[in-house]
């Protein structure tokens, strides 16, 4: 979070101060790109930008303090990675990347690379394993540092059916590797 | 919100049922693993693996993660003549008129520098950013200053740029404009001072331990610009050991820091040297981890984001 800095900030960028709005880029920028990891994983770089971009061209006409930010940062996020999906989904090649993760005997499981190198980006394509509701809904908790309330207005879903779905994607993640853990002799 | 309390009850009992593993989660508990408050030594049974998930999702920025700052920088320049006129353009007119020659030439210093952050990170030499900055100094050095922002992950300026906005700020406490709050000099020196507040003390600080070289201007376009850059792409070489990203070696960060180092084997050895040679000059970690601050569940209703909540009047779908 940036702070008691925000709204100066805010208005420098809104004002057109290139330096102000890098430090609002750089602040979001990490947490944008690992939930559209998650949300569009093959078309994650490509889909932040156009976020930055749509972001841009909105900035003048927003309101809100710094959680009002994140919170329509995130909204153009999710749009960019919805239309995405379903662009993909016209394409006669769509990506079978989904189902190639879900093997769990492939030699490089992301499950084993996460409980081994801690790494990011196997801990992200794990995310992105879990069926797309619940992936969007942890990944906007975690990754995005939202609240139930939040999220619920991005997902356009009541806070209940957020809590839940955020319930289930925890609970089959931690399935999910308490299997490989225990296989591997890796969890403590 | 009954019914969702009902709602999520039904679905817990439901799941107990119906799926075998990890017991279902308290919901508290499931709040701290979201927001990250959870260590993994104190998971309950079963969940251990997903706090060290959870914990690598939310690890500190990778160098590669801020590389497409340029791009979106450079859209931003592009879309600022439809703002109103750049306040940086307008305040630096006034500053050249205003402001004594040494404070000027402080803050040409200081965006020279910063500048340089950027040059080292994309490899280019010094003298090139130099040029550039001559014909264009303000715009120029912010474009560089974003730049070098996402290109080095440095998240604090550079020891040179503070040095030369500490003077700046300091030359000008007798008159009004060389420490006037709105300037964007002014706002990117009490960023780094975590508080407009704390400018003063952190100048203090600068002034006591920073370079001995009074002129600081000298410095600041010469060797020290670059070895704040060399300095924060160590740091965000460093930061990132361990993780499988943040040391990439193909990434232009780390490809400037290789060839700064004479060949990528060398950089663990020209990091060290770094390191210990400019500690406590450079600042904080590199990086900052958006998704560790931990926010309230819910903080209300919001002010007025109802064009951007559910996204009616909120960014324009512009990706087709």
């Amino acid at each position: 979070m940036i702070g008691p800095s925000f709204p100066g900030l805010l208005a420098a960028a809104q004002g057109g101060d290139e330096q102000a709005f890098a430090v609002l880029w750089r602040e979001l920028q990490p947490a944008v790109l690992r939930y559209l990891r998650v949300a569009a994983p093959a078309a994650a770089e490509d889909l932040a930008a156009d976020t930055w971009i749509s972001v841009i061209r909105g900035l003048g006409r927003f309101r809100g303090d710094e959680q009002n930010f994140r919170t329509w940062v995130f909204t153009a996020a999710r749009h960019r990675a919805i239309d995405w999906r379903r662009q993909a989904a016209r394409r006669p090649a769509a990506s079978v990347s989904v189902e190639l993760l879900a093997d769990r005997s492939a030699p490089d499981d992301p499950a084993e690379a996460v409980l081994e190198a801690q790494s990011t980006r196997a801990a992200l394509a794990l995310l992105a394993e879990l069926p797309a509701d619940q992936a969007e809904v942890v990944a906007l908790r975690v990754l995005g540092g939202l609240g139930v309330a939040e999220v619920a207005r991005i997902v356009g879903k009541r806070p209940g059916a957020v809590r839940v779905l955020a319930h289930r994607g925890l609970r089959r993640l931690a399935k999910r590797l308490e299997a490989v853990g225990l296989e591997r002799g890796v969890t403590r | 919100m009954t019914d969702d309390d009902a709602l999520v009850a039904d679905m817990r009992r439901l799941l107990e049922f119906l799926e075998a593993g990890p017991p279902v989660l308290v919901e508290g508990t499931a709040d701290r693993l979201l927001a990250g408050q959870l260590d993994p030594a104190d998971a309950p049974a079963g969940y251990a693996g997903l706090a060290r998930l959870l914990a690598a999702a939310t690890a500190p920025a990778a160098p590669e993660e801020l590389a497409g700052g340029q791009l979106v920088m450079a859209e931003f320049a592009a879309m600022a003549p439809s703002h109103p006129p750049t306040p940086s353009l307008r305040r630096a007119n006034v500053l050249s008129k205003l402001a004594s020659v040494k404070a000027v030439a402080a803050v040409l210093a200081a965006v020279l520098s910063i500048g340089g952050v950027a040059a080292a990170a994309t490899g280019r030499l010094p003298g090139q950013a130099q040029r550039a900055a001559d014909q264009a100094p303000s715009t120029t050095g912010a474009a560089a200053a974003g730049h070098g922002l996402g290109q080095a992950a440095v998240a604090d300026l550079g020891a040179a740029a503070k040095t030369g906005l500490c003077r700046a700020w300091q030359a000008g406490k007798s008159g009004d404009h060389g420490r006037r709050a709105d300037s964007p000099a002014f706002r990117a020196l009490a960023v780094a001072a975590g508080g407009a507040d704390n400018v003063a003390a952190y100048c203090t600080d600068v002034a006591a331990g920073g370079s001995a070289d009074s002129q600081g201007r000298a410095a600041a376009v010469g060797p020290d610009a670059m070895a704040a850059a060399r300095a924060g792409l160590c740091q965000a070489w460093q930061s990132g050991q361990g993780a499988d990203n943040g040391r990439r070696e193909d990434s232009v960060a780390f490809q400037a820091l290789a060839a700064a180092a004479g060949g990528a084997e060398k950089v663990d050895a020209f990091c060290q040297d770094t390191t210990a040679g400019s500690a406590g000059s450079q600042g904080k970690a590199p990086s900052s981890t958006p998704s560790t601050t931990v926010s309230p569940p819910s903080s209300g209703p919001p002010a007025s984001t109802g064009q951007g909540g559910h996204g009616q009047g909120g960014p324009p779908t512009t990706s087709g």
